[in-house]
C-alpha cells in the first residue's frame, strides 16, 4: 500500500492520531481497496475508536502498490507513541508539510511515513510493526432509538462546568431535556465531592431524537478527547445510543473523505446521584473490573447471573487473548450480525461470561486508580462477607516458602 | 434552617466570584456565616483550628442579592454557620462571569449541600442552560460558633492607606523569592517601608505621601533593635515583621475591584489589612507579627 496525503489533510490525520492517542496505546492500521482504517482500543477495553479515510482523502492511493497476491487487505499494529512522534504538532502541520507519503510493504517490518516539508526538508519515520493482525469491535449505530446531532461546542462547553477530578459522566436523555451529571463513585467520600448537573434543552441541538428515554454513564477522558477532535475539525458530533449497558457511538464525519466512530462502553448509573441516596450499591462498571466481579460472583452465580447480564456492558464480546499478549480478534459467525434480538444477545453474553469464569489466566489487573482503591475498600465495608471470597485465589504466593 | 438567595446582576456576580477565588487561595477550608443582613466568609488558621480567624469578609446582602431569605437555627440564634472547602465553591463559580443568574440555597441531598443553580446563556441559540452544583457542607453546631466570632484586636498604633495593590504585590512577590519575612514599617508622616534582609543584601522599598488615617501616639522603642534613619523621629514610626507569603496571598485580592485598602499595624504584634469595595464588602486579613 502506498498513498499520499496532501498538506491540508495531514492536519486532519494528525488530529486523528492525537485523538486516538487519548484512547489507546496501540494503533491498528488496515488498508482496504478503497480506504484506510485506523483503530484503537483502550486498555480497559471500554473505549474503541475507528477512523476511516476514504480514497478521496488522499491525492494518490494505490492499494496494490507492492502487488501482493492476496486481497485480504494489509494490516498492521504500531505503538501509539511512535505514531504520535510523526504528528507532533498538528496545529502547524498544514503550514509546514506539503505532502505525506505512507508506505506499507507486506514483506517489510516497518511502516514508513515520509513528510515532505517546505524548503525541501524530508522527514522519514520508520515505525516498527508490532503485529500484523487487525481488531474490530461490533456495535450498532444505525438501528438505535436515540440520536442526537450536536454542534461541536455545546457539549464541550457543558463539560467545562465539571471539575477536573471527575472521571465519568452520566447522561440522562429524555424528550424534554438532556441532563449531564458527574458520576459519583460510591467508594469516594460524598462529603468531598461536588455534584454537578447540567440540563440542556433539545432546541440547542441540530437534531434530537429520543426514542427510548435512558440514562447512560461513560468515561469523561475519552469523551473529552473526541469532543476536542470534533471541535478541532469544526464538525458536528452525532451521538447514537441505546440503553444502559449497550455501547454509545459518537460519529464525526465530513461526508466525503473521512468518518470517525468513537465507541464507549456504558454502564448503569447506580443511585448515588443527585436524585436518591444509597451507600452500598453494587456496581458493575467498565470491564476492567471483571477480576473483582468474577471473584465476587462465583459463589452465588445462579442468583446473580441475570443481574450481571443486565448490567455488564459487553462491547467486545469476542476478544480472546493468546499467550503472546497480542489481541487476536476473530469475527465469529453469529456475532457478525450485530443487531441481535435481545435473547440472542443474552446468550452471547452468557457464553462470554462463562468464558471468564472458566478462564485460568485471570485478566490483567485493573489499571485505574479508583479501581484499586475500590478493591481494597470493599474489605472495610459493613456488608463485607469474608465467606464470599473464600477459596478464590486471585494471585498465588509467588514464593513457596 | 433555611437559606435561599438569588443574584441577577452581572457586576455583583463577578465580584462574588472574585471574592470567593481570593478566599480559596488563602485557605482550604472556610466558614460561611449567613446572617439576616450580611454574609460572612471566615477563615481560621489551617494548622490550629480553634484560633481567632485570619480572614474576615463581610458581604452586605442587599448590594448583591435580589432575593434573600433565611431562617436561622432558632429565634435566639438567627444565623447559619456552614463549613466547606473554599476551592469547591470557587471552582463552581468560575463560570459565573458569563452567567445570567445565580441561585444559592441550602439543601439536604444525602448530606447538607449548598446548591448553586447557575443559568448560563447558550453560545449558539437563545436558549439558556441550567447548571446545578451541589457543594457538600458541614453545618457547624452552635457550641462552636464562638470560634468564628469577629476577632478582637488591640487598638492599632497606626492606620495607613496602602498604595495600589498591584504595585505592592509585584514588590512583595519579588521579595518573597528572597526572604520569608518582611518588615512593614509605617510612619505618621505617611511613609511605608517594606524591608527584607538576606545574608547577601538588604532590600527596602519605600512608599511616601500615603494618607495616615489614625496614629495612636508615640511608640516606645526602648526595648528594640530598631535601626533609625538619620532624620526620623522614631517615636512616630511603628513596625511589624510578618510572613512574606501570607502578605503576598492577601495582595492577590487586587482582583476584587476595591476602592481603598488600609493597613493597620499594632506595633510589633499584628498587621491588619482591610480592603473595602464600592459595594461595602469588607475583607480583613489578620497577620500576626513574628517576634524573636
Amino acid at each position: 500500500m502506498k498513498c499520499h496525503v496532501p498538506g491540508a489533510n495531514v492536519k486532519v490525520l494528525g488530529r486523528t492520531v492525537h485523538a486516538l492517542a487519548r484512547f489507546g496505546d496501540e494503533l491498528y492500521l488496515e488498508s482496504l481497496p478503497d480506504c484506510i482504517l485506523l483503530r484503537t482500543l483502550n486498555a480497559a477495553e471500554s473505549a474503541y475508536a475507528m477512523v476511516k479515510f476514504n480514497k478521496s482523502f488522499f491525492s494518490y492511493f494505490n492499494y496494490n502498490y507492492f502487488s501482493t497476491e492476496d486481497n485480504e487487505g494489509l494490516k498492521c499494529k504500531i505503538s501509539m507513541k511512535s505514531a504520535l512522534n510523526t504528528f507532533k504538532s498538528p496545529t502547524h502541520m498544514d503550514k509546514q508539510v506539503e505532502n505525506l507519503e505512507i508506505k506499507l510493504d507486506p514483506e517489510s517490518c516497518k511502516l514508513i511515513f515520509q513528510l515532505k516539508c517546505k524548503h525541501g526538508i524530508v522527514k522519514t519515520h520508520y515505525i516498527s510493526i508490532l503485529d500484523c493482525k487487525a481488531m474490530q469491535a461490533v456495535y450498532t449505530k444505525d438501528l438505535v432509538p436515540n440520536r442526537i446531532t450536536s454542534p461541536q461546542r455545546i457539549l464541550s462547553e457543558a463539560l467545562g462546568n465539571f471539575q477536573s477530578s471527575d472521571d465519568q459522566v452520566t447522561l440522562e436523555a429524555t424528550t424534554q431535556s438532556l441532563v449531564l451529571r458527574n458520576y459519583l463513585d460510591t467508594n469516594l467520600d460524598l462529603l468531598k465531592i461536588i455534584r454537578t448537573q447540567i440540563s440542556l434543552k433539545p432546541a440547542e441541538f441540530d437534531s434530537y431524537t429520543i426514542g427510548e428515554e435512558t440514562t447512560i454513564t461513560f468515561t469523561l477522558k475519552e469523551f473529552k478527547a473526541l469532543l476536542a477532535f470534533a471541535e478541532a475539525l469544526n464538525l458536528p458530533l452525532q451521538l447514537h445510543f441505546e440503553t444502559t449497558g449497550r455501547p454509545a457511538v459518537f460519529i464525526v464525519h465530513n461526508g466525503t473523505t473521512f468518518e470517525a466512530h468513537f465507541v464507549l462502553a456504558t454502564s448503569k448509573a447506580d443511585n448515588a446521584t443527585q436524585a436518591t441516596s444509597t451507600q452500598n450499591t453494587t456496581r458493575t462498571k467498565r470491564k476492567d473490573s471483571s477480576v473483582q466481579d468474577s471473584a465476587r460472583k462465583k459463589p452465588h452465580l445462579a442468583t446473580d447471573i441475570s443481574k450481571c447480564l443486565d448490567e455488564d456492558s459487553h462491547l467486545f464480546n469476542f476478544i480472546d487473548i493468546p499467550e503472546n499478549n497480542s489481541i487476536n480478534v476473530e469475527n465469529n459467525g453469529p456475532f457478525k450480525s450485530s443487531v441481535n434480538g435481545a435473547a440472542n444477545q443474552l446468550e452471547i453474553e452468557n457464553n462470554n461470561l462463562n468464558d471468564i469464569m472458566d478462564c485460568d489466566n485471570i485478566p490483567g489487573s485493573p489499571t485505574s486508580k479508583t479501581m484499586i482503591k475500590s478493591v481494597f475498600k470493599r474489605c472495610f465495608e459493613s456488608t463485607f462477607d469474608p465467606r464470599a471470597i473464600h477459596g478464590v485465589v486471585l494471585a498465588e504466593n509467588s514464593d513457596s516458602e | 434552617m433555611k437559606f435561599r438567595s438569588v443574584m441577577i446582576d452581572a457586576g455583583p456576580m463577578r465580584e462574588f466570584a472574585n471574592i470567593v477565588t481570593t478566599i480559596s487561595k488563602l485557605s482550604k477550608e472556610c466558614v460561611l456565616r449567613i446572617a439576616e443582613d450580611k454574609l460572612y466568609f471566615i477563615v481560621s488558621d489551617d494548622n490550629n483550628a480553634p484560633a481567632p480567624p485570619i480572614l474576615w469578609c463581610e458581604i452586605p446582602q442587599t448590594m448583591f442579592f435580589s432575593e434573600y431569605q433565611m431562617v436561622g437555627l432558632d429565634d435566639d440564634h438567627k444565623d447559619i454557620y456552614l463549613g466547606f472547602g473554599a476551592a469547591n465553591l470557587a471552582r463552581s463559580l468560575v463560570t459565573l462571569k458569563s452567567a445570567k443568574s445565580l441561585k444559592m440555597k441550602l439543601t439536604k441531598k444525602q448530606c447538607p449541600c449548598l446548591t448553586l443553580e447557575i443559568e448560563m446563556p447558550s453560545s449558539t441559540s437563545q436558549q439558556t442552560r441550567h447548571v446545578t452544583h451541589d457543594i457538600p457542607v458541614v453545618v457547624i453546631p452552635r457550641k462552636m460558633w464562638a470560634d468564628f466570632h469577629e476577632p478582637k484586636t488591640p487598638e492599632p498604633d497606626i492606620s495607613i492607606e496602602l498604595p495600589p495593590l498591584k504595585q505592592l504585590r509585584t514588590t512583595i512577590d519579588r521579595m518573597r523569592t528572597m526572604a520569608s519575612e518582611v518588615v512593614l514599617r509605617a510612619s505618621a508622616e505617611g511613609r511605608l517601608t517594606l524591608q527584607i534582609k538576606t545574608d547577601m543584601a538588604k532590600v527596602s522599598t519605600r512608599f511616601k505621601d500615603l494618607r495616615v488615617e489614625a496614629f495612636g501616639g508615640p511608640i516606645d522603642h526602648s526595648d528594640s533593635e530598631t535601626e533609625t534613619q538619620v532624620n526620623e523621629d522614631t517615636s512616630r514610626v511603628c513596625y511589624c515583621r510578618v510572613d512574606t507569603k501570607k502578605l503576598s496571598i492577601f495582595l492577590s485580592a487586587d482582583q476584587i475591584s476595591h476602592n481603598r485598602t488600609v493597613c493597620s499595624i499594632v506595633h510589633k504584634r499584628l498587621v491588619i489589612l482591610c480592603l473595602q469595595t464600592e459595594e461595602n464588602v469588607k475583607l480583613q486579613c489578620f497577620i500576626s507579627g513574628i517576634v524573636y
